[in-house]
């Protein structure tokens, strides 16, 4: 008897990991990369820089918004009178948001004599492409893909970010619960995943100066389980610390619970959430408890506040009639900027000189912010905001304004 | 002692949803030796009639009966319901292959687990939905620190009165004996004139439409529903059974209370990242010192 209850309880267990496995999310069939028409050799009045993003796929969203204010920022360079007197011309490859299909693109790119491309988004799937570029001595600027790992771990002489990197959120974070809102114990709750807990770890890194100095401490640092629909026993044991600051690291329906349950238990600490929070998902479902929360984001689209920011804006709405969708796709028109401003400086397509100059150059403007980047290919002072959601539920900008 | 307080109610909560989940398990298991795999995903369907129930009632529902006549009739919706999917999904997927031996029967009730929530994503989409907060009473009772909904109360009450009824029924009532019968040995039951097609209909009936309940009062509690979060459910109110003693009724009620007392004290004072490894631990345990659960070795009263 004993036998068979524990060898059935194994394999009912296993069965349900199994269906853990597929009932996780819907798979959406992955197209192959469509066909772009072989281009001639770039003729000579014409600077031909290549676009691989996803433009079918899981992030099919994303990829359509970057094509959409790479060639919106595109139209604007062309009719200032273009590069070094020439015109940019853009190839659009697409990578199916998945890393085999982002290997093909790559070399379709490279195949057809490229020598810059703006490449890609989602870390996964723009790392095998940045192998493939930096082999072949092409410089490539990535927007949507900010792992630590994709600059710390290799050295890429030829790649290049607009994005910022998730530490810098942290460190971010770090500024702002001490700087700014004066937290003196502060609670991290994470979800126990890649992303979730990276960025946890590194705010604690980023808090230690001020633990050392005595002024702050981490009162709390655990991880909730993801997926899960109450959370009120670790809400009860966070109120029991009672933190000045709460500090969640991890994605919007985790979050959305979290305060919702916490607000109901008269819980009324200060809420931080990071970059992947603030979504329309977030706000259905805490509903009121959004309000009085902060959000830490790079800049979002409404946001930008440089004169580029407007010029581009203007003529995006002029066009799509709405705001871009996400900052990663306005990171990609900001890596046509700066891949133009490189070559404008150095004089030459040639990735040897365009990659220095990326390195070195001080005086590029972008939609956000000036671009510059560290020798490692990051981008330098990317700016992170934290956003407040007002009496009305809606998001408005808090700190650094 | 503040604290200890509140987890405890914490965890009497989200022990009470295994608890009607189990119960559904236990009683089918009783009667079939079947483990009804798509039990969580009728828990999802019921939670989604619920939601249907007050969108498409919309102002109408709430206005008319007010917020508590409003989530009376969601819950009663998603009682019929589900107990009428249970009915149809024995008739279409368990009765054909009953003779057929236990291995097609759960084969059988893993595909019904997948139809019923892609179904659901067919129906209502792949995107999380959520029970509007204008739905629910917005009130709680303060107890010094303490901060109660009343809410939580209604399903904390509204759950264990279910779960006394359901107990009553069974170790009670005539027919409640017949159920008992027939799970102990279903030839004689049959000999003695106890019909067991009725006993399967009841059964099929009221498991379900407790799960479909339970449904219903976590997206009154926790507001964000989603068509595959069944298993989770699904596999903490297995364990729950697990627990108790697999085919008792008042096994699968205190094993479902004990795994959610268990989980909010572990994780109140102890680790949220180390709960579940520490609820298997204790399963483990307890099935080493008692191979058929707490409460799983008088099998005279077994349902």
């Amino acid at each position: 008897m004993r036998k068979v209850f524990v060898s059935l309880f194994v394999a009912i267990l296993s069965l349900m990991l199994l269906l853990t496995g597929c009932g996780g999310g819907t798979t959406t069939p992955t197209a192959t990369p469509t066909t772009t028409p072989t281009i001639p050799p770039p003729p000579v009045e014409k600077i031909v820089i290549g676009l691989q993003a996803p433009i079918t796929g899981d992030f099919s969203a994303e990829g359509q918004w970057a094509k959409q204010c790479v060639e919106v920022a595109q139209d604007l360079i062309n009719k200032a009178g273009g590069v070094l007197g020439k015109q940019i011309e853009i190839v659009v490859v697409d990578d199916g948001s998945n890393a085999k299909d982002s290997a093909t693109a790559a070399q379709k790119m490279i195949s057809q004599g490229l020598k810059e491309v703006i490449a890609s988004y989602g870390s996964s799937v723009t790392r095998p492409a940045a192998d493939l570029y930096d082999k072949n001595k092409v410089v490539s600027v990535g927007y949507g893909c900010t792992a630590v790992s994709l600059t710390m771990e290799t050295q890429r002489p030829y790649f290049f970010r607009t994005a910022g990197r998730d530490d810098t959120q942290s460190e971010f974070f770090a500024k702002f619960a001490v700087e700014k809102l004066g937290a003196k114990k502060i609670a991290i709750m994470h979800d126990n995943q890649d992303y979730g807990k990276g960025v946890a770890d590194d705010a604690k890194k980023f808090l230690q100066p001020s633990i050392d100095a005595g002024t702050t401490e981490i009162v709390y640092f655990d991880a909730i389980t993801k997926g899960q629909s109450d959370y009120s026993a670790a809400i009860t044991k966070l109120k029991e610390i009672a933190p000045d600051l709460w500090f969640f690291t991890a994605y919007y329906n985790e979050a959305a619970l979290l305060i919702k349950q916490a607000r109901e238990m008269g819980f009324d600490v200060t809420f931080v959430g990071n970059n992947s929070v603030p979504t329309p998902d977030f706000e259905k479902v805490a509903g009121d408890a959004i309000k009085g929360t902060y959000m830490l984001n790079e800049p979002m689209p409404q946001f930008l506040t440089f004169p580029e920011s407007k010029t581009f804006m203007d003529a995006y709405k002029a066009k799509y009639n709405e705001l871009p969708g996400s900052i990663w796709a306005v990171y990609a028109a900001d890596a046509l900027n700066a891949l133009c401003a490189a070559i404008k400086t150095a004089g030459t397509t040639d990735p040897d000189k365009v990659a220095a100059t990326m390195r070195t150059m001080t005086d590029a403007k972008g939609i956000t912010g000036p671009l510059m980047f560290t020798d490692r290919g990051d981008r330098k002072n990317i700016p992170y905001y934290a956003y407040l959601y007002n009496n009305d539920g809606k998001l408005e900008l808090f700190w650094p304004k | 002692m503040d604290t200890l307080i509140q987890q405890l109610i914490n965890g009497l909560t989200i022990g009470s949803f295994y608890a009607l989940v189990a119960l559904g398990y236990s009683m089918v298991y009783g009667v079939m030796k079947l483990i009804n795999f798509a039990h969580g995903d009728l828990f999802t369907l019921g939670s989604y009639i619920g939601y249907t129930v007050l969108v498409v009632g919309a102002s109408w529902v709430t206005a008319t009966f007010g917020i508590w006549g409003g989530m009376a009739i969601a819950l009663v919706a998603a009682m019929i319901g589900i107990g009428v999917a249970g009915l149809v999904m024995e008739r279409i997927a368990y009765r054909p292959v009953y003779k057929a031996g236990r291995l097609p029967l759960v084969v059988s009730a893993l595909g019904m687990s997948f139809v019923i929530s892609q179904g659901i994503m067919a129906i209502w989409g792949p995107n999380p939905q959520a029970y509007l907060s204008g739905w629910t009473p917005k009130d709680f009772l303060q107890f010094g620190n303490i901060r109660v909904p009343v809410l939580q109360i209604a399903i904390l009450v509204l759950a264990l009165g279910l779960m006394a009824l359901i107990y009553w029924l069974v170790e009670r009532t005539t027919f409640g004996a017949a159920i008992r019968a027939a799970a102990q040995d279903r030839d004689t039951a049959t000999l003695m004139g106890i019909n067991f097609n009725l006993i399967i209909f009841f059964v099929f009936a009221l498991g379900p439409a407790l799960g479909g309940m339970a449904g219903v009062m976590q997206g009154l509690k926790y507001t964000r529903i989603s068509f595959n979060m069944g298993w989770l459910y699904g596999l903490k109110a297995f364990t729950a059974t697990i627990l108790g003693g697999i085919g008792n009724i008042p096994g699968a009620m205190i094993g479902g209370l004990l795994l959610g007392v268990m989980e909010a004290l572990f994780e109140g004072y102890v680790s949220g990242a180390w709960k579940d490894v520490f609820i298997f631990l204790i399963l483990i345990l307890v099935l080493i010192w008692r191979p058929t659960g707490l409460f799983g070795e008088k099998t005279a009263e077994k349902v």
